[in-house]
């Protein structure tokens, strides 16, 4: 016998699967369609005992048969695994162990990689067993792979104990944003009713079973079918009287069983399984031979399962019966002995799980190596929230006296603060001001303002700034930061002339005692806040000139803010779009120049797509974006861009492609994220409107209202826009407008025009052209036909050098003129100005309402192009004038044969610009395929 | 599993509570399919206990709504985040109600509301007072932690948050005394204008001592979120002082509240 006993008759063993069968189809179907992602997840939830470990396992074989790569995790209640414990344990199992990472995102990415080499060319199942007992960083990878970023075709199959559910259980929440998606199934596990008991216990009895007995154990079983199938062995064996609870059941059977097997069950119970055998024959000192016997005992007693890695109990409710029957002092016996033994086992040792047994061992000193370098590992990982929770344990392990406290109090606040924990942060932090070889006073502050910042108790934070300027201890190094610090608050604050003045204070200390940063942050906040107090040039200079400081540093971090800064400023508050777009993508380049500060350069390129968006170059903006997604991004970062590319699929007009993004942030959303939830209702709303759902429209937009805050007015501006535009479609489209939803949306613009007069001029000159289309759609509404509201808007967009709004106010502006039969010229003019925007753009479903517009008023779009529908493929030669020059190349290379991706890899675009190209193409030959183009190109050629 | 709790109004209900709302206006309009439906369960009809706390529900959760639209709330993006928690609790305990004994996943404190459902026959303001205990003495905690856990934020006194969670004080007090009026009888009428005032004063100060209770509790449960033990043992102890509060209420004794 080499390092374990094989359990030998184990399915026959099991009880027959009852009543499932119909829920089993449905799960591998599930799990087998996989949605616009490519992935699909099945949640089974049920009580404990009910049967979903069977199922999961059940599932797993057959899909495994399937033909998909199957990989198995455990979620351990140890309370404190360590971060990514069960897919880490999968992967061990097949001898993949993960490489720390750069960052938490690259973490994620190498996961990924991973997971794509064990699946080959196989679909992945990731079947995850105790779910609710998942760390953080597990939830989080969770959705990572399943909003499709980490590029795994992965069908996630995982059980989670409905008790759990019950409370507060982060889960609930996950699973109640996740639920509405097409591709995740949440399927609850019911408990048997009475035939179907009956059915188990007859199956179990052989068929020796009177009426009332199987109602009894139906009864007293209440459906659970692991119970059921015990009950039903009492019953076969002769227990003459039916133990009332679970409770009872397994005492009387462990009253049943050798001594030597009974301490094997308690040592299995007490450790975390699986437990391997070698750790296993130290904690239970028994001879060899005789262990194997009890080993084969406890198996045949239906109390321990073996398999490759190590021995388990049948099933947790057994350990936690167990656990209340085993004596505190016998419980910490045990414990010692499996510290003991996992320390003497050799090769890396798993900190988490030995910290776990000393503590319980009752040997804090004993346990506190083992807490802190868990902790250690936990950050190395990245899972602050795990780490967090070592370092509270070290913590609990230590007294006021030890000096180590005082580094480990540092640590607690540090982790708490990064894991959002600001509350006891700043606890921590107050612990850690009373040590005796506590760091000095003005550091004490500014940590104390870092945490309340980040808490949003801004108010506070603020005086905290002060108080650590104020310092008797505060160098002049510190002294710089915190003023740096404190503008950058005064700035999110809108208090822009306080920001200003407190940043040229901070300026002046930072060049002479200042690092980088400081200096940076400083140039930012004053170039932002003279921006904002209507002097952009001032603010442009000091923060172009923060861009050379970082450039002469070179380091990642310093270029990578640098960079941002001057960015944002150029595309937001000085409306320098292309500037802005421009040096987003050389700080994006330089960075990659460096081979670092890959969150920054993801950054950068966001805000280039989005310029890029706003000024109409949409296959522009597509490149961008798909050279973004190209870094991997995770977590907010991978929202911003996700979102930024379903906005440019809602305007192509590619509905699944947007679709499959809406649904990739709702999934990344399930875990938290509540700033971009109104972007993604917006989105929502537009793509709801191209598709003449407007009940859906109006319910994401009402959805939205009603969790703006009112002091948000760019969003409000957004929002009221779309809601009211989707009334006045609905109402054109002959469908009902709201009167309650339509007195809202008035009520917001309303509070957003009483709004406007507080806010600083970049923002009232954006909310400006939003007032102007909810007026305009107001209008339209209402019937008044009137293109003077639309005109307006019309302006007001050029004016902002934004030509998607305003070729859409032309449109309507036209439409409204030529509903009135009035200035008939003027609507003509108006009409294909914004055709020829759509068509620049590629914005197809705009294009083609333009067109419908143009065929109801029979007006001719441009005087070479047709408008009458089905136009007819056959295009003069000059139409090859309309093509841009990129555009000619495409078709050149289109006609000749190539795919997009071919035509892609020769002109060095992506497949996806070449698509739009070709988008275009079509558009102005007014031709319909591949073949109608050639034929256009080839005749004029 | 074949018990039909809810009579002829078993396939609405299933039905209706396949739903999982996400913003408040649909919560309101799942309350207000409910109100419909709970109106058909025999032999009380819409005199049921039930139908007296969902009328309740409906009236307070309304007044939410026009205050989101309004612009009345510091955070509402917090409010509505909770607003939809928080029915999802009763909704929740709705799905889980299989009968007395027979449902292990409905907390007790509802369990002892819906087995009143078929009766005997209890007063209407004990009954919806018997809710109002269940849904914020039990529901409130846990539903104020799971938004704060989504937003990620902590629930600190005299924040944005706070000040939101203790304008719908205002909201159950406007809500009740009107309700309570309608309720009323010949006899009982005469009774509340001797008491009235000395009654409705009592009944705001009950909801709002309740809910400072509720904020209190998910201040408690903030703190152990992450052990699930603790937190399990927290709610068993919470579940178990509401049931006690609700059979009260039910009892006989509850009537004279009336």
């Amino acid at each position: 016998m080499g390092t374990r006993v094989t359990f030998m008759a184990s399915d026959e063993d099991e009880g027959p699967l009852v009543g499932r069968a119909d829920t089993l189809t449905q799960v591998q179907s599930d799990l087998h369609n996989a949605g616009p992602g490519g992935t699909s997840a099945v949640f089974v939830t049920g009580e404990s005992g009910v049967g979903k470990s069977r199922l999961l396992r059940e599932t797993a074989s057959a899909m495994r048969d399937a033909g998909f790569a199957v990989l198995s995790g455990t979620c351990l209640d140890i309370g404190d695994a360590s971060p990514l414990h069960p897919v880490l344990q999968a992967l061990r199992q097949l001898d993949h162990s993960v490489q720390p990472a750069g960052d938490a995102g690259a973490l994620l990415d190498r996961v990924s990689q991973d997971l794509r080499e064990v699946a080959g060319d196989r679909r992945l199942l990731l079947v995850l067993d105790d779910l609710q007992w998942a760390d953080r960083s597990t939830r989080q990878l969770l959705l990572y792979l399943l909003a499709g970023l980490g590029d795994v075709r992965i069908a996630v199959l995982a059980a989670v104990r409905a008790e759990a559910l019950q409370g507060a259980h982060p889960l609930r929440k996950v699973l109640a944003e996740l639920r509405r998606l097409r591709s995740v199934r949440v399927v609850d596990l019911a408990p048997l009713d009475r035939d179907q008991t009956v059915e188990l216990v007859t199956a179990i009895t052989g068929g020796r079973i009177e009426p009332e007995d199987a109602d009894r154990v139906h009864k007293r079983s209440g459906g659970n079918p692991f119970v059921a199938e015990e009950l039903a062995r009492d019953l076969r064996d002769g227990r003459v009287e039916l133990s009332d609870t679970l409770r009872e059941i397994f005492l009387a059977r462990v009253d049943e069983l050798p001594a030597n097997a009974h301490s094997v069950v308690n040592a299995i119970a007490a450790g975390v399984e699986p437990v391997g055998h070698a750790v296993l024959a130290k904690v239970v000192p028994l001879p060899e031979p005789e262990l194997i016997e009890a080993i084969r005992a406890a198996v045949a007693h239906r109390f321990v399962a073996s398999a490759d890695d190590g021995y388990r109990l049948r099933h947790r409710l057994v350990a936690e019966i167990l656990a209340g029957e085993v004596l505190p002092a016998e419980a910490a016996a045990l414990h010692r002995r499996f510290g003991e033994a996992l320390e003497s086992a050799g090769g890396a040792p798993d900190h988490a799980r030995l910290a776990h047994h000393w503590q319980r061992a009752g040997e804090p000193v004993r346990a506190l190596p083992s807490v802190v370098a868990a902790a250690r590992c936990a950050e190395e990982l990245y899972g602050f929230t795990e780490a967090h929770r070592h370092w509270s344990t070290a913590l609990e392990l230590t007294t006021d006296d030890v000096p180590e406290r005082t580094e480990l109090l540092a640590h607690a606040a540090e982790s708490a603060h990064h894991c959002g924990e600001h509350q006891l942060a700043l606890t921590r932090l107050d612990e850690l001001s009373r040590r005796a070889d506590a760091p000095g006073q003005c550091e004490l502050h500014l940590r104390r303002a870092r945490y309340l910042a980040a808490a949003g108790r801004t108010a506070t934070a603020e005086a905290e700034y002060e108080r650590a300027l104020e310092a008797a201890d505060c160098t002049p190094r510190q002294r710089a930061s915190a003023a740096a610090f404190l503008a950058e608050l005064l700035l999110h604050l809108g208090r822009y002339a306080d920001a200003n003045a407190r940043a040229h204070d901070a300026l002046e200390m930072a060049e002479v005692n200042g690092s980088t940063a400081d200096l940076v942050r400083a140039s930012a906040a004053l170039g932002f806040s003279a921006a904002f107090r209507e002097d952009p040039d001032a603010g442009l200079a000091v923060i172009r000139h923060a861009v050379e400081i970082a450039e002469r540093s070179g380091r990642p971090d310093e270029l990578g803010v640098a960079y941002l800064h001057l960015a944002e400023l150029l595309t937001g508050p000085l409306n320098n779009i292309e500037e802005g777009v421009l040096v987003a993508r050389r700080g994006a380049e330089r960075l990659a120049s460096l081979g670092a500060g890959r969150t920054y350069r993801t950054r950068l390129l966001a805000i280039a797509a989005n310029g890029l968006f706003r000024v109409g170059q949409w296959a522009e903006a597509d490149a961008v974006l798909a050279d973004a997604m190209r870094h991997r991004p995770s977590g907010a970062d991978a929202v911003e861009l996700l979102l930024a590319r379903c906005r440019l699929w809602v305007g192509f007009g590619d509905l699944d492609a947007a679709h499959r993004d809406l649904d990739a942030v709702a999934t990344l959303l399930a875990g938290g994220g509540a700033k971009h939830v109104l972007p993604m209702l917006t989105l929502r709303a537009g793509l709801a409107m191209w598709q003449g759902r407007h009940a859906e429209a109006r319910a994401a937009v009402q959805r939205g209202l009603t969790e703006t805050r009112s002091d948000d007015l760019m969003l409000i501006g957004i929002l009221a826009w779309h809601g009211l535009r989707a009334e006045a479609e609905a109402h054109a489209a002959g469908q009902p407008v709201d009167p309650g939803a339509l007195r809202r949306l008035k009520v917001a613009v309303e509070r957003m025009a009483a709004g406007v007069g507080n806010a600083a001029a970049p923002v009232r000159a954006v909310i400006g052209g939003y007032l102007d289309l909810c007026a305009a759609e107001i209008s339209r509404i209402e019937d008044r036909q009137d293109p003077a509201p639309w005109a307006k808007a019309a302006t007001t967009w050029d004016k902002r050098r934004q030509p998607y709004p305003a070729a859409y106010s032309r449109l309507r502006q036209a439409e409204a003129a030529l509903q009135r039969r009035v200035r008939k010229a003027v609507a003509i003019e108006a009409l294909r100005e914004a055709y020829a925007t759509a068509t620049a753009m590629g914005a197809r479903p705009f294009a083609a309402e333009i067109v419908a517009v143009a065929q109801r008023y029979k007006v001719p779009l441009a005087d070479d192009v047709d408008t009458v529908p089905m136009a007819s493929p056959s295009a003069r030669p000059d139409e090859l004038g309309l093509l841009t020059t990129r555009e000619r190349e495409v078709l050149a290379a289109l006609a000749e044969g190539l795919t997009n991706r071919e035509i892609g890899e020769l002109l060095f675009i992506s497949e996806r610009t070449v698509g739009v190209h070709v988008g275009h193409i079509f558009d102005k030959l007014q031709v319909r395929t591949r073949v109608q183009a050639s034929r256009v190109y080839l005749t004029a050629a | 599993m074949n018990q039909s709790v809810w009579g002829p109004a078993q396939r609405e209900m299933t039905d209706l509570l396949r739903d999982h709302p996400d913003d408040v206006p649909a919560v309101v309009d799942q309350l207000k399919a409910l109100q419909q439906i709970l109106g058909q369960v025999p032999p009380l009809l819409g005199e049921n206990p039930l139908c007296d706390f969902n009328k309740l529900y409906l009236t307070i959760t309304e007044g939410v709504l026009e205050r989101l639209y309004a612009g009345r709330f510091k955070d509402p993006a917090f409010l509505s985040r909770l607003d939809v928690e928080f029915a999802g609790r009763y909704f929740d305990a709705l799905r889980a109600w299989a009968g007395a004994g027979a449902s292990p996943r409905c907390p007790e404190v509802w369990a002892a509301l819906f087995q009143r459902i078929p009766g005997p026959d209890c007063r209407p303001l004990p009954s919806a007072c018997a809710g109002v205990n269940a849904h914020i003495n039990y529901d409130l905690p846990f539903a104020l932690v799971t938004t704060f856990d989504h937003l990620g934020t902590d629930p600190i006194d005299d924040s944005d948050q706070h000040h939101d969670y203790l304008e719908i004080n205002e909201i159950f007090a406007e809500a009740i005394p009107g309700l309570r009026r309608g309720y009323l009888e010949k006899w009982q009428l005469l009774i509340d204008t001797m008491n009235g005032r000395l009654d409705d004063w009592w009944q705001g100060e009950a909801v709002e001592y309740t809910r400072n209770v509720a904020w209190r509790n998910a201040q408690k449960l903030w703190g152990v979120r992450h052990d699930m033990r603790a937190t399990d043992q927290e709610r068993a102890g919470l579940d178990r002082t509401a049931a006690g509060l609700n059979k009260l209420l039910l009892s006989p004794l509850g009537a004279f509240l009336q």
